[in-house]
Formats: C-alpha cells, structure tokens, sequence
C-alpha cells in the first residue's frame, strides 16, 4: 500500500490551528539562530479525510484478536474486555499530570495503591513497583534488585542461573544487569536439570531466573528441591511471569519460595499487547527485599496518598514517570471484574484448553513431551520434514484458513525441541473455537502428507506473501528516504504497490 | 463469567476427553504442599455497572483536569490530542494484535512503524530511527550502554541540565557496568563549554546533553558537537519534548550520533506519566549496535513492497544473552499515535504549532515579569518552558493557580530537594493556552 508520505498534495492541512498565534512576538526572539530551522522540515500533506481512510485501510492488513484465535504461546492472547478501555478513558485519570500537586490526583495514586494490594495477594508477596513498562523491563527491575541486595550485603556475585528453556529476555536481562549468564540445561522430561542445578549453584551465583510452568508449558514438579539448593547457598530465586495464566488461585509463586515474582499486566491481566506494547512488568518482592525496590514508591497514610521517594538502598529509577498507569488501571478492572472464583475459573479453563487441544492433536503433531501441560503445549512438526514440510509452512498454511498461527520455532534448545510450535488457547477460546483449530489443523496435517507445496507456498490469502527478509537484512531500506535513494535499483511496480 | 465462553457442561467434555476425571488431575506436577488450600482472600467479582461506578467515584478523587488549564511540564507536555488519533487507534486490529512477527498478517502495524522512522528520522536530521523505547528517560539510558558498545570506554558525561529523572535512570541503567558518570555543571541554565572541554576527555564514550533541556533552554548543539567529537567521544542529544524539533534544527545537522527522543507530545494523553513512547535515532553505521525493533522494506515473491522486522540479530529472541539490549515489548501503538499525529499535522502544521508554543511562552514569561512578582533566572533562549522565582514564594503561586483551576508549575526547589532554587518555578506552555488564560494566570498572580 502507498505510504502516507506519497499520497496527499501540496497545500493540505489535516489540523487546527488555534487563530491567535501569537505573531506580535516574533520567532527570532525566542529561538536563535544557530538552533531554529526557516523553513518547515518536509512531513507530509494530507487532509483529516486523508489520514482516516489510510490508517483504517491499514489497519485491515492486520489481525487482531477479535479477528479469531491468536493462540500464540507465551504470549496469552486473551480477550480484552471493553469495560477496561472504557474506565482508562475517565477524562480525570487520562489528564493527570505525573508532577501534578498530590492532592489534585488522588484517585490516580489510589489506583496504584489498591493494585498493589490485590497482586501481592494474588502471587504471595508483600509489596510491588509498578514501574516497569514492560515485561523485560520488569526482570531489569526485578535482576537490579537482586544485585542491589548483595552489594548491600557486601556480596559481589557474578553469576546468574538461566535455564536453557528459558525466553530470550532472561538472559538478556541478566547480562544487562552485569551478571555473567550460566545455562542450566533442562532434562528428558523437559524441566530444570536438577542434579546440573546443585553443581552450578554456589556462593558466587547470585540466584536462578525461573518461569513456571516453563516454556515448554510444565509445572516444574521439583520447584521445592530448587527453591532449597538455590537458597541454600545463599541465592535468591526470580520468577519470570510470563505464564502466570496457568496459576492464578491454584499456585502461589511466593508460596514457591520465590523472592521476586514479575508480571506480564497485558498477559495474565487482560491488558491488550497493542502490536506489540505498551503493556506494564510490575515487580512484586518479598519483604526482605522491599528497600531495593525503585523509586517512587505509593504509600498511604491513612488519610491521604503520597508518591515517596524508596530511600537510600533503593536501585534508583527505571525510568522517568511512574508508571504504564491506564495498564494498571485496566488489570485492576479486570481483577474486579473476575474475583476469587473468576480468576481460578480463567487459570482452570486454560489448563484445560491446553491440554485438550493437546490431547487431539498429539497424534498428528508429536509433542515434545507426552505429559499433561499447564496453559501452553508444545508441539512438533518432526514427522513431516520427510514430506519437506516444515513447521514455518504450517504456520504460514494456518493464515490460509484465517488462523494466527501459534509461536513457532521456539523453544529451541537441543535436543527435545525441533520444529515446535507453541500453542497457548487462553480461557477466553470456547469449545468451539478450539474444534474449529483442532479439526484445521488434523487437515493441513493431511495436506502436508498429500500436497506439501499447499505448505510450502503458503499463504495464499493474505495481502502479501512471503517475505524476501534476506535483502531485508542485507540492503537495509529503513525509511521513505532510504527508498528514494535507491529508486532506479527497485523494480517494484506500480500497480503492485497497492494490495 | 462473560469473559470465559465455555461452560462448566463443556469443560466437563474436555476432561472426559483429556482421559481424565477431574481438573486436579491435570494439576499432578504442582507438589501439594505449596498449594494455597484457600480461596484468593480479594473481593467479590463486581458487575460490570457497579465496577464503573467504582472506578468512576475514584477518578473523581483527582482534580476534574478537564476544567483546568495547565501550566506544569517537566518531562510531560499537555497537548491536544486531535480525534482521529484516538478513535483511529480503537480500532481492534492496532491495539488487540501481537507483535508483528508475522508479517502477512500485520503488515498495518509494520506499515506504520516504518512510516514513523521516516518521520523520526526527519525530525531528528539522522538517518535510523528505533521507533519504539518505553521513554526519554529509558531511551537515553540505551545510548548511554551503546556509545559503551561502539566505543569501548567506560564513561559517560551528562552535560548541562538533564532531566534529572532521565539522569536517576541513566545512572540505574550503567550502574551494574562499572560505568564511571562525570556531569558538567551547567552556566546560567545552559552547558557551560569551557568546562565541558574540560572535562570531556579521551576516555570519554559519549557526552549526553539534553535540548531544550530540564529548565526549557535551548542548547547550541554545533559548538558542543564540535567540543565532544574533538575527545572522540559521541554526542547523545536527548529531547524530552519532541514538538520542540519542528521549530529546532534535528540534532543530526549539528551532527549528534546518537538521539533519544520522547514523542509523547505526538497524540498521546499524559496518563500520570505513561505509557509515553521515546524513538533512538542514529547514524547509519551505528545500526547494527540499536536497541529495540526496526522496520525495513523488502519484497514479497509476488514482487510487492512490504515491510519485515529486519537486523534481528540484534535482538534478545535471537542473541540472548549477547543482544543489544533485553528489550521485548515496547510501546508500539503510541508509535502508530505518532505516526497518525504527525501525519495530521504535517509539514506546515507542525512548524506552525511549535512557532506557537514557543511565542505563546515567551507571551506568559513576559505577562509574569510584568506582574513584578517574578524574577528572571536566566538570560537563556528557551522552548515552551521557562524558570521564574516568584517573590512571593513557591507555595502560595501553587495555591493561588489552583484556586483559579489552573495547574501550577513545577516548584524546582521542592522537586530538586535544592535551596538554591527555593521558590525557583518551571513553567511550560502550549497551544493549548490561550491568551486570556495566560492574562489571567498573570492577574491571579499579580496581587
């Protein structure tokens, strides 16, 4: 589709502009210059009418979640409920200044304060930084406060525990927080190793990052004997949230032992993940490690709320403001909206989702490990590479029949993990659904054996088609300008540049 | 529960066709003793009208800022947030999709972002532009362990006035790296040269310099550009206030490597200070070092130009350990707010809107001083933002602006925890003050 830049005219305007502007002080006196452009740096010139219809046909090249099931893996793609955008839209939360005078924003702290209380009980610890802006922001948050509990202890260890099924963002993390990462491998039945685990942990480890159930979907059935052999020499223990989904109400990750437990709010909390964020990480902690939390933090005295600053042993600030506050607003919606026994129900309904859907295609799609799951199950496209099929080629054959496909090639670790494909059905699919993508997948099943190049050359139906991201790569074209460029190389013809 | 479709009949199914009797029995790996064995001790679920009212009565807790008119900026800028940006945004195909890994079916929200570079990349004068980081702030703190990267030293300078809130998170961000941050002090609001040639030496990675900076001065970035890049150092120019660069030259025409840029005066609500967005533009050769997601354009097998998440290698999915930065989610659909903003306003629109924030500053600094009330700090060229000290001292401004339903600006010498700026306050302004707004602050604070 043409780019906003190639479309409009000379001369169109798609805003207004106050009529008193001011012009009986000139922009000579304000700005030198040294520092001002004279003339306006080339945008774009478009209408409102302009703007509406090419971002409503854009939009139409994506799929969103009230399209049909978008079952990626780890990534809980749950419905999200109306009621929380509508609540996130109050005119006096949205236009709340984060520097505003505290008693003209109390119902904004108060938010924040009553979130705080329902996390901690929801997974067993005592107090959260809602800081974070995202998931990987909130393990940054959550590994600084480890390393800032042993320097105040006068520790130095360099080493972090990472297993070898853990997401990417771990061990990221954990370098960016200065620790040396240390892979634990996991073991036939797909959990953490833990005879590996005992040799690995020792006085200069400062602890383990653990997801739980972990990425291949399975409650660590051992997570006592880990909690034991990682505190024992003295290590703290990080709970990664991204698949809280299978815990709520059944399992409490404090209850687990672990110090700092992190939350993915646009996850497990209903929040949209907006293609591809904003979403919120808070970082709950276990009272011992509550002074090392960022700045600021919300207290209540009472009477009134206050933003305060966390003190002296405090990590400092993870950013500039406060928080991802409409985020935060809308999990507390949900939290409401669900109680106690909604919040079992959706935990309940998701284990069983998987483990259905599981359960019907475990024939068809070898899994990486035959064993019930959590919320998630992996699956295997191992027994069509002889047909030259390929799990991408499922993936791609999915978007045929209208379906998102599920997380592909990941994990990845060797060798109980080849050609997976994660599918995680959150309690928001019914029955239905789940025949629907059960019985789609049973026929691409038939297909690969039968017609592989129906695979192979898939997607047939979507807007575009497979994507050339080797040239990609190798002659980057980052902006309109980088296209320009290099115009008289590109053999893109016109009438192809509209889909 | 209308969130959850399937009934308890149909999950009955599921088990009888799972093998299994009972859900506790898919439970088998979770070791007894850990369980709960109570129910969630948080409150009942509430319906739907009765969780508006409660959400309702809260907001009415803060101040009814739809009434008020602002005059607090500090790092987050009340502008107008035009209707076709909100309600282009609620449509379910931006703001309930994924990440756009896949790329035939999310092709609008790749569009999007690679529309916004282009528009990042113009406004800053550089030519790459990471659409998406959480903030300023957070965007600053990812140049920072760049410039680290590319140049192999261990210290960071941070020139002049700096947010301190992004100085807090660039000292988290490099405080588990040994890295050393030397600040030059500032002279009269703005970076003091002599002393930044000074002390930028060759061990110096990156010098990061904010404009305009944490009390609205605009800084000359050619002579500073000249004075990092003489110790081989890179020059990180961060902006907090991303209107200013549609009246202020891009950083990269003062040859700035590196740029970090808020953007949520581009269609974003305040939201008590997030989700903002922040781009991080660089030069060419420094792209394969960016934090973050990029857009590029390449082909399908049909020959069609599309758009693909591309220099992956980059990344935390890919490189564990050895990526660029662990950054995963960003705030992507305020880059599509940015993107729709920018392309609303245009190229007069924007150039037209930040000539008039800045004269309708320079308008509210001059009714203030008149009043004899207020003292000038600085004799500084500044943005939307300026610093007065008001005779009458901090608090009883803060109270008299409330009383006429306006929002007070930042009382520095309370923020700074500093004397040297007791009653020292940091005004901004946009174009969403009129004049007889600004009139009548002045009158409020004439008495």
């Amino acid at each position: 589709m043409r780019l906003i830049f190639e479309k409009g005219t000379t001369g169109r305007q798609g805003f207004s502009l106050p009529s008193d502007r001011f012009t009986d002080i000139p922009v000579a006196d304000c700005v030198p210059e040294y520092a001002r452009i004279d003339s306006p740096k080339p945008l774009t010139e478009v209408s409102e009418v302009d703007v509406i219809r090419h971002f409503t046909q854009l939009s139409k090249f994506n799929r969103g979640l009230d399209d049909g099931l978008y079952a990626l893996g780890s990534c809980t793609m749950k419905y999200n409920p109306r009621v929380n955008e509508v609540v996130a839209a109050l005119p006096a939360f949205i236009h709340a200044h984060p520097l505003a005078p505290e008693e003209t924003v109390q119902g904004s702290l108060r938010v924040m304060y009553s979130l705080n209380t329902l996390l901690c009980e929801i997974v067993g610890v005592d107090q959260f930084t809602m800081a974070p802006a995202a998931g990987a922001h909130g393990e940054l948050t959550g590994i600084l406060i480890i390393r800032q509990y042993f320097n105040d202890r006068g520790e130095s260890r360099s080493k972090m525990l990472v297993p070898d099924s853990a997401h990417g963002t771990n061990p990221a993390t954990a370098a960016m927080a200065g620790y040396r990462v240390v892979e634990v491998k996991s073991n036939e039945r797909g959990t953490v190793d833990v005879a590996q685990l005992t040799e690995l942990m020792d006085d200069d480890t400062a602890g383990l990052m653990l997801t739980n159930p972990n990425t291949v979907g399975l409650y660590d059935d051992e997570v006592c004997a880990i909690e034991q052999i990682v505190h024992g020499k003295g290590g703290l223990l990080y709970y990664d949230g991204a698949n809280l989904n299978a815990s709520l109400g059944i399992v409490r990750p404090g209850d687990t032992g672990f110090d700092v437990v992190h939350l993915n709010l646009h996850k497990t909390f209903s929040t949209p993940h907006g293609g591809g964020g904003p979403g919120a990480g808070p970082i709950g902690v276990k009272k011992r490690l509550v002074p090392y939390l960022p700045s600021p933090v919300v207290t209540y005295d009472g009477e009134k709320y206050h933003l305060a600053d966390a003190g002296e042993k405090s990590i400092g600030r993870v950013r500039a403001f406060w928080s991802n506050f409409p985020v935060l607003l809308k999990s507390y919606a949900w939290i409401l909206s669900m109680g106690p026994d909604g919040l079992y129900d959706a935990s309940a309904t998701s284990i069983i989702n998987a483990n259905y859907v599981l359960s019907k295609l475990k024939g068809a799609y070898r899994p990486s490990y035959d064993r019930f799951c959590g919320h998630e199950c992996v699956l295997t496209a191992r027994d069509y590479k002889e047909y030259g099929v390929k799990t991408l080629d499922i993936a791609k054959r999915l978007m045929d029949y209208g379906i998102h496909p599920p997380t592909i090639y990941f994990p990845h670790f060797a060798p109980y993990a080849e050609e997976t494909m994660m599918v995680e059905p959150p309690e928001s699919e019914s029955k239905e659904v789940l025949d629907a993508f059960i019985e789609i997948m049973l026929k691409i099943s038939e297909e690969a054996r039968t017609s592989p190049e129906l695979l192979t050359e898939a997607p047939h139906t979507t807007p575009i088609r497979r994507t050339d991201d080797v040239t990609a790569a190798r002659r980057p074209i980052l902006t309109y300008d980088d296209e320009l460029a290099l115009k008289d190389q590109l053999n893109y013809r016109a009438e192809d540049i509209d889909y | 529960m209308r969130f959850i479709p399937s009934t308890a009949g149909q999950k009955q199914e599921m088990l009888r066709e799972i093998g299994v009797e009972s859900f506790d029995s898919l439970l088998d790996s979770i070791p007894q003793q850990v369980r709960p064995g109570r129910q969630l001790d948080i409150p009942d679920a509430l319906t739907e009208y009765d969780l508006e009212q409660h959400l309702y009565a809260m907001s009415t807790q803060n101040c009814d800022f739809t009434q008020m008119k602002s005059l607090l900026g500090a790092g987050a800028y009340r502008h107008h947030v035009p209707a076709p940006v909100s309600t282009l945004l609620s449509r379910e195909e931006y703001w309930t999709s994924y990440t756009p890994y896949q790329p035939e079916m999310s092709q609008g929200t790749l569009q999007s972002m690679f529309e916004a570079q282009t528009h990042f990349a113009r406004l800053s004068a550089m030519e790459v532009a990471i659409s998406s980081m959480y903030d300023g702030a957070t965007a600053a703190a990812e140049a920072a362990l760049m410039a680290i990267r590319i140049t192999h030293k261990e210290r960071i300078v941070l020139a002049g006035a700096v947010h301190p809130l992004y100085e807090q998170t660039i000292r988290t961000y490099l405080a588990p790296h040994g890295i050393d941050v030397t600040e030059v002090p500032h002279a009269e609001g703005l970076v003091d040269q002599q002393q930044l040639e000074a002390m930028t030496q060759e061990d110096v990675a990156a010098v990061v310099v904010q404009s305009p900076n944490f009390f609205g001065g605009i800084e000359n970035l050619d002579a500073i550009a000249s004075a990092v890049h003489g110790a081989e150092a890179l020059l990180i120019v961060a902006v907090a206030e991303g209107l200013s660069l549609g009246l202020l030259k891009g950083p990269g025409e003062s040859d700035a490597d590196l740029v970090a840029c808020d953007t949520n005066s581009f269609g974003l609500n305040l939201n008590f200070g997030g989700p903002h967005n922040a781009f991080l533009a660089s030069k060419k050769k420094y792209m394969r070092q960016l934090a973050g997601r990029i857009v590029g354009e390449t082909q399908d097998i049909d020959g069609k130009r599309v758009f693909v998440m591309t220099l992956r290698a980059r990344e935390q999915d890919i490189r564990r350990e050895k990526a660029t930065s662990n950054i995963c989610s960003n705030h992507g659909l305020n880059v599509t707010a940015a993107n729709i903003y920018l392309s609303l306003l245009g190229t007069e629109g924007l150039y037209e809107l930040a000539q008039l924030n800045t004269r309708a500053a320079h308008y509210l600094e001059r009714a203030l001083v008149a009043t004899g009330r207020f003292k000038r700090v600085y004799d500084y060229p500044f943005f939307n933002e300026f610093m007065l000290k008001a005779k009458d001292g901090a608090p009883a401004v803060t109270k008299r602006l409330l009383e006429n339903d306006l929002v007070p600006p930042l009382n520095l010498g309370a923020f700074l925890g500093d004397d040297a700026y007791l009653d020292t306050l940091l005004f901004a302004t946009t174009e969403l003050l009129n004049r007889s707004d600004m009139d009548r602050a002045a009158a409020a604070l004439s008495r």
